[in-house]
């Protein structure tokens, strides 16, 4: 069982695992993940990152496998590289300025001498880091809030008039920084110990991009996922589009509003038939369906395993997954009602809390589930990069 | 212990087995009669049998696609089946496989099957086999999706005892479910595709002696031909030889059971095969792989202590499926030797005669891809094709052993699958489908894909006759 290994172990199992992988291929159709292995000659611990976050976690290749437990060989694809993908989350992240003691005090310094130390004390510096950027966040915003309240000249419905927009733009903007920041550092870590290529290469990013937007690997070569139970079902592929995609439409409206105030000098509040709001309105619905739609999967998907089954993934990334999708759910509802609420006495209260849960996740993004997002588009550029290549040979 | 009659109204059809020939016949009769029960030995989680560790299917078409490009004839596919061990044994009923070859795959599509190109390292299989997505489970796991979508019954955990018989019409099956003790089944028509006995060791004994031991099986140990002796013992007239299974070389690390392909070896083409006194036995480069891997784990039951020892160089390395266990690995061909346990001095004069025997062009003009001509000369036995010289460190070494995956001794059948007996008449109502039948069409060689479509070919005949049955009998 992977569940709980320090990497070390845990590399001595994906490793095992990936080597019977590597002498059947039955899987080879079903994504990137095992062509890239193929092309490895001997599996490295950066190696087996990459191909962790190469992973997007479909299942079929558990569902496919002869080996798959009671079997003796006891080959779990999912659940192993699930536990990889954890520890990069946790272990890729820069080191926090403040010292270990302080990120110990989130909760798990007594781990940090114990057993599996690296990745409890990466875990626990996670946990801390979250919650200070998280505390320290908020408390901008109030600060910023207290110090700028909003005007009443602003028009009614606007979120001027609960705080004004220099305080809104460094209340928000101060912790999405931070995030962009902490977040660039994790990318260049994982970059440099998993050998990433590509990200010159106009090709690579094409293909990298093409396959995130359509979620190409969560597809099972037409199989579909294995999940939330073993049969094919396309539900989580349709279900991650629309969060993904009604994310990018919210920052769309965010940038269509910027457009609208500071070059065509529209102040808020716009009305429904306006950019800002309708992709506002269409990606607020689209995360509301895709997140609601995805904790339902995941309850399923943990319902479906039968009592002495072996899990499918590794039980703490699962309950990332759940806060992700919680985190999520609620700046979509939260923004859903500001624009709703706008006219009503109900609009501060509402916008104070939408405002406070963007700035607490904006904070806190690098220390959660969020990061996956960094993680498999560089994966996938790299495979790119190594798949052209690889076609190539094979064709010469 | 008495045994419980089922009190439910009898199954038109009861198919015995739970991989590929039993989920296509009992598929088959379902879309001809309504009440079709299959029994699977296995539990859920393991079902499937031998088929859960197969890939592709080897079938006749005459236009190429995009998972199988170029022609693949019927003529062709004869030839190659000829061309294996000592070919067909009735030739009527493998020329009818042949040709129902063709309708299979558009079967298989349409019952759930979905396709992939040819995995990569599988030289030489892409024009002639169609790999399925995922593999054999997943082929289990679409049959069986398909099944129970249309309303037939499945049991698991279900073991056929003993076959009753009243004249030449089966009356019932005796079948134990763990706890749940023995019951008897009746059934209007009964579908017997459950495999050889390759997993009995006790009965390969019998025709192998003590070598048995040391064969390893590479599917499940369920396979013990429990059913096939209850059809003996009931007068049924057996087909294809004693001796005939399809094995090939295995990792000698390998479990006793259930291996399946990752712990196949590739490496013999690439290689020189040395048998315990460290010399070579068998000429390692007599034809394309797919038509000469299963003729190896015969050549390694056939030497002392039924073991052998590939061994080959950094040259070559890359150019085959990675061994599971990993191959030993020295800076010279002793160091090998000494690591298998084989005498150094033996191996290293092997390696130096083969060297000495291989041309000096060899390097140059050696391609895997096809039958390349690089031969040894003056050399016993030869190698024919690919002999490069093994000179490159460092060197690299495998034990292997046979592991067979199906025995071919089974029951005669006629045109329908109906299965024949020893005093020349059939049952009625009793049919074979699969490895349980497949010595009516292979003998002693086997070529790769093809039990898929024995399993698929008789599968239809079997399920369709027994469907008929059922409604003669009703």
């Amino acid at each position: 069982m992977t569940e709980g290994l320090p990497f070390d172990g845990l590399f001595v199992e994906v490793s095992r695992q990936l080597t019977i992988c590597n002498a059947c291929r039955y899987c080879e159709g079903y994504c990137a993940v095992f062509p890239a292995l193929e092309r490895l000659a001997e599996i490295t611990p950066g190696d087996a990152t990459h191909l962790a976050d190469l992973c997007h976690d479909c299942r079929d290749c558990y569902t496919a496998c002869m080996y798959a437990p009671p079997h003796e060989f006891a080959v779990n694809v999912p659940a192993a590289l699930s536990a990889v993908r954890r520890h990069t989350y946790d272990e890729y992240l820069p080191r926090p300025p403040w010292p270990p003691w302080a990120a110990g005090a989130a909760g798990a310094a007594g781990a940090a001498g114990a057993a599996g130390a690296a990745g409890a004390a990466g875990a626990a510096r996670r946990r801390g880091a979250m919650l200070a950027a998280g505390l320290a966040a908020v408390c901008v915003l109030a600060l910023a809030g207290f110090l700028a309240g909003g005007t009443g000249t602003a028009a009614a419905g606007s979120p001027y008039r609960v705080i004004a927009y220099p305080a809104l733009l460094v209340a928000v903007g101060l912790p999405a920084l931070w995030s962009i920041v902490v977040m660039t550092g994790a990318a260049v870590r994982y970059w440099r110990a998993t050998g990433g290529r590509g990200l010159t290469s106009p090709r690579a990013l094409l293909s990298a991009l093409r396959q995130a937007a359509g979620l190409r690997n969560l597809r099972g070569g037409g199989a579909d996922c294995a999940y939330p139970t073993d049969e094919p079902s396309a539900a989580r592929r349709r279900l991650h589009g629309l969060v993904a995609w009604g994310l990018a439409a919210c920052v769309g409206s965010t940038v269509a509003a910027a457009i609208s105030q500071d070059i065509a000098g529209d102040a808020p509040p716009y009305p429904l038939l306006s950019a800002p709001v309708l992709l506002g309105v269409i990606g607020g619905a689209g995360m509301v369906l895709g997140c609601g739609g995805l904790l339902v999967l995941r309850r399923a998907a943990a319902g479906a395993v039968a009592p002495g089954d072996p899990p499918r993934e590794d039980l703490a990334l699962a309950r990332r997954g759940y806060a992700l999708l919680t985190g999520l759910l609620l700046l979509a509802v939260t923004g859903l009602l500001t624009l709703m609420l706008r006219d009503t006495t109900a609009f501060g209260p509402v916008l104070v809390i939408h405002l406070a849960a963007v700035v607490a996740c904006f904070a806190i993004a690098p220390y959660t589930k969020f990061t996956h997002v960094v993680y498999r588009f560089l994966a996938l550029v790299h495979d790119s990069a190594e798949s052209a290549d690889g076609n190539h040979r094979s064709r010469a | 212990m008495s045994d419980r009659v089922s009190a439910e109204a009898p199954w038109d059809v009861v198919v015995i087995g739970g991989g590929n020939a039993a989920l296509v016949a009992a598929i088959t009769a379902r879309e001809r009669v309504p009440r079709v029960l299959l029994l699977e030995r296995a539990p859920a989680a393991l079902r499937g049998g031998n088929t859960r560790h197969t890939r592709n299917v080897r079938c006749v078409h005459d236009a190429g696609d995009v998972y199988t490009p170029g022609v693949y004839s019927r003529a062709e596919l004869w030839d190659d089946l000829c061309a294996v061990g000592d070919g067909p044994s009735s030739e009527e009923l493998a020329a009818l496989t042949v040709r129902e070859s063709a309708s299979v795959p558009p079967w298989m599509a349409a019952h759930g099957i979905r396709w992939q190109p040819p995995l990569t390292g599988t030289l030489h299989l892409g024009r002639t086999n169609r790999f399925f997505l995922g593999g054999g489970k997943a082929l289990v796991n679409s049959y069986y999706r398909t099944a129970l979508r249309a309303g037939l019954t499945v049991s698991y955990d279900c073991t056929v005892e003993d076959i009753s018989v009243g004249g030449d019409r089966c009356t019932g099956l005796v079948v134990s479910r763990g706890p749940a003790g023995r019951s008897l089944i009746s059934a209007r028509a009964v579908v017997c595709a459950c495999g050889g006995f390759e997993a009995n060791l006790d009965w390969l004994r019998r025709y192998w002696g003590d070598a048995a031991d040391n064969f390893l099986v590479r599917g499940p140990a369920t396979n013990d031909g429990r059913v096939l002796a209850a059809l003996y013992a009931l007068g049924a007239a057996p087909a294809g030889q004693e001796r005939g299974f399809h094995a090939v070389a295995i990792d000698a690390r390998s479990p006793r059971f259930d291996g399946g392909i990752a712990t196949r070896l590739d490496s013999i083409p690439f290689s020189i095969v040395v048998n315990s006194a460290g010399r070579r036995f068998y000429d390692e480069g007599e034809e394309l792989w797919p038509k000469r891997y299963a003729i190896w784990g015969r050549n390694i039951a056939g030497q002392p202590g039924q073991i052998a020892y590939s061994i080959w160089d950094s040259a070559v390395n890359h150019l085959f499926l990675p061994p599971m266990y990993g191959p030993v690995r020295a800076g010279d061909v002793a160091g090998v030797a000494r690591a298998l346990g084989l005498a150094p001095d033996a191996v290293t004069a092997t390696v130096a005669g083969y060297n000495r025997a291989v041309a000096s062009f060899a390097p140059s003009r050696f391609d895997p891809s096809r039958l390349d001509g690089c031969a040894t000369a003056g050399l016993v036995p030869p190698k024919s094709n690919w002999a490069r010289p093994i000179d490159t460190p460092p060197f690299y070494g495998i034990a292997m052993r046979p592991g067979i995956t199906f025995t071919f001794m089974g029951v005669q059948v006629t045109r329908e699958a109906r299965v024949m007996r020893t005093d020349g008449g059939a049952f009625r109502n009793v049919f074979a489908a699969g490895e349980i039948m497949s010595g009516n069409v292979l003998s002693s060689g086997y070529l790769g894909g093809f039990g898929l479509t024995i399993g698929t070919v008789w599968g239809r005949i079997a399920g369709a006759s027994a469907a008929a049955a059922a409604g003669e009998a009703a």
